[in-house]
């Protein structure tokens, strides 16, 4: 999917935002701490105007290009957190195994529809993946993972 | 001298042996996936190191570093892929060369010219890094500001090709280094009054996230996507004897790579897709046979891939010296050593020598070892990367990620900032704004604070305090190689936007 857009003022905006997103919370801080932080917030904003104005006057690109599919882009992105979050609710292992199935379900789909028979083939692959991460993490590297509905 | 032995010594164990066979394979098997970069495989096998001692850990993620910038050229060659981007230049000459029925020549080729840049870079590291490091003692707080200031450039105006965008990245990298308790002050800053980000960001929190999600979600959107016509192994192709006489029998050409490949090494951030286009760029040039790059020419294939090899070692002068990584994987490498509290500069040669000379040495057996692994390897894994379907390659690197992500610090907080950052940084890269810079802003952001902040201190009562950064011979050779290196990038588009009247009014009195 080709966007219209100007690259340069796109760059310039995000770093004014993010600037001022930082800008006000430093006026609580002492001398020495915010010494640093404001010379280069003070920089940020001059390289951000100056994108901007170059955006104007010369634009490097006034398109991008997201290869590949835009909605799958989002999906994926979205189920991330989802995942995220769900290791907090519901432990690593149930979220992870879920997680793992219905991702794998949902990118296998591009080239066709996925049959039941198919999908349950997976489910002792990515259950034994799942336990074998788990294992060596919490047994051999000592790393405690969340717990939740059952692990 | 001693330390060196010693380091030997240490390193001729079964056991170091092994970490250094397992971690080329690892290495390679990951460098070789499409999509899948060095920083990423080191990223990735970063946890399985947490429950080894320094030296063990460092010789694992060392021999996967060699491992995945050589697996990179398997991918090229065969499938006009570059498995990690270092391999770019790869697969001008070597996908030709399979499309032939001369994979296996390729494969060999870029094998051989692999160890001996990997060999090569190890010696310049333990012939350079040395001194530099005793140099490194003279670097005052003012001194360390400029080196930061100069890496942040170099990697702004190389990586990414537009030197606002770059230098933004650079400051936001450097923002997010100010999150947490104060180094100088003490205070909490920018917390947003949420406890748990008084840690700040995690160096290989955000690395994993800028480096890895968006290369996930990248996977993800493409699908598997269409292979490229796959290469082929010939029969009756040349033995490995005669392959070696073809590699070593242009000797001008591998000094030549290797030795732009040391430079391009040295400089913070540039990686192994700058010095192995550049290298296939040069062996071009003095090729008496220029035509036939492109086209299925060995020494295309030689001289990208033992540039890029000499990349692994040689950018590691830089990390072990001032604490700045030559290339993005070397991050990881820097992240490792905080974790174990080894700091880099002249303590790295002098109080832990022996760690650190079994760590360079580590790299010369990982290079070596590429050998036989490569070589014997290669059918299987031209097999695994033709085989392996995405759907289930990103939801468990991404399972990995998460996992690695979390024990760091047992926090499933920097998961989300992990994700966050990959996400936020999958829309930046799209406007231009790549990772390396503001990745390398976060690692320079602590020492050019630090630095800044003394001189100011120390600057009190001067006049114009800020002429303090400039006040000794030292710290103005680094301040002009600053605006030295600002210019240089500036200047080739300044020339060509001034030679364009001329050039036109030349064209207009032509067609007169």
């Amino acid at each position: 999917m080709i966007l219209r857009l100007n690259t340069d003022i796109a760059a310039g905006v995000f770093g004014l935002a993010f600037a001022a997103g930082l800008w006000l919370p430093r006026a609580e801080m002492g001398r020495l701490s915010i010494l640093f932080p404001r010379a280069v917030l003070v920089i940020m904003t001059v390289i951000a105007v100056a994108l901007i104005i170059k955006g104007m006057v010369r634009p490097a690109g006034r398109q991008v290009e997201i290869t590949g599919s835009p909605r799958r882009l989002l999906v994926v992105m979205a189920s991330f957190f989802v995942w995220w979050f769900a290791i907090g609710e519901l432990g690593f292992v149930v979220s992870t195994f879920v997680a793992l199935l219905l991702l794998t379900w949902y990118l296998a789909r591009v080239h066709g529809p996925v049959a039941w028979s198919r999908l349950l083939r997976w489910v002792p692959v990515i259950g034994a993946l799942v336990a074998a991460f788990y294992l060596t993490f919490t047994e051999i590297l000592n790393v405690r993972l969340p717990t939740g509905l059952l692990f | 001298m001693d330390m060196l032995l010693q380091a030997l010594a240490t390193l001729m164990t079964f056991e170091s042996v092994i970490t250094v066979l397992v971690g080329v394979s690892a290495g390679l098997l990951i460098g070789s996936l499409p999509g899948l970069t060095a920083t990423m495989a080191l990223a990735v096998l970063l946890p399985f190191t947490f429950s080894m001692e320094a030296l063990q850990g460092l010789i694992a993620l060392g021999a996967v570093y060699m491992g995945s910038i050589y697996g990179g050229a398997f991918t090229a060659i065969l499938i006009n892929t570059p498995g990690t981007p270092s391999s770019i230049a790869t697969t001008f000459d070597g996908y030709p060369m399979a499309r032939q029925g001369r994979a296996y020549e390729a494969l060999a080729g870029a094998t051989i010219a692999s160890v001996i840049g990997g060999v090569v870079g190890v010696t310049f590291l333990l012939i350079l890094a040395p001194p530099l490091a005793r140099l490194a003692v003279a670097f005052g707080p003012a001194e360390m500001f400029w080196v930061a200031m100069l890496g942040l450039t170099l990697v702004a105006s190389l990586s990414t090709g537009s030197l606002l965008k770059g230098l933004l990245g650079g400051c936001l990298g450097m923002m997010l280094s100010t999150i947490g308790v104060s180094p100088i002050g003490g205070e909490t800053r920018f917390t947003f009054g949420y406890p748990p980000l008084q840690g700040g960001i995690e160096l290989i929190v955000a690395l994993i996230g800028l480096f890895v999600i968006p290369e996930l979600l990248t996977m993800a959107a493409e699908g598997r996507g269409a292979l490229a016509q796959e290469g082929r192994f010939g029969q009756g192709e040349a033995s490995i004897r005669q392959i070696f006489r073809r590699v070593l029998g242009k000797p001008v050409n591998l000094i030549r790579s290797c030795l732009i490949g040391q430079i391009i090494a040295v400089i913070p951030g540039a990686g192994g897709n700058v010095t192995s286009l550049v290298a296939y760029n040069e062996a071009r040039r003095f090729s008496r046979d220029p035509e036939s790059f492109g086209k299925g020419n060995l020494e295309g294939v030689v001289a990208s891939e033992s540039s890029n090899n000499v990349m692994v070692a040689g950018s590691m002068i830089p990390l072990l010296t001032l604490g700045i990584p030559g290339a993005p994987p070397d991050a990881v490498i820097l992240g490792v050593l905080m974790m174990h509290g080894l700091r880099p500069g002249l303590d790295l040669f002098t109080e832990s020598g022996v760690l650190t000379n079994g760590f360079i040495l580590s790299m010369g057996l990982a290079a070596l070892m590429l050998l036989p692994v490569g070589l014997l390897g290669a059918r299987l894994i031209h097999r695994i990367v033709i085989k392996t379907p995405y759907h289930f390659l990103v939801p468990c690197i991404a399972m990995v990620t998460i996992l690695g992500t979390f024990a760091l610090r047992n926090s499933l907080l920097d998961v989300g900032i992990m994700l966050i950052l990959g996400s936020v940084g999958y829309f930046l890269r799209l406007i231009g704004i790549h990772p390396a810079p503001i990745v390398l802003g976060l690692i320079l952001g602590g020492i050019a604070e630090q630095g800044y902040v003394q001189t100011m201190l120390a600057a009190v009562v001067d006049p114009i305090p800020w002429l303090r950064l400039v006040h000794n011979p030292l710290s103005m050779v680094l301040a002009g190689l600053v605006v030295l290196a600002t210019t240089t990038v500036l200047l080739p588009a300044w020339l060509e936007r001034r030679s364009r009247p001329d050039r036109k009014a030349s064209e207009r009195g032509g067609e007169t």
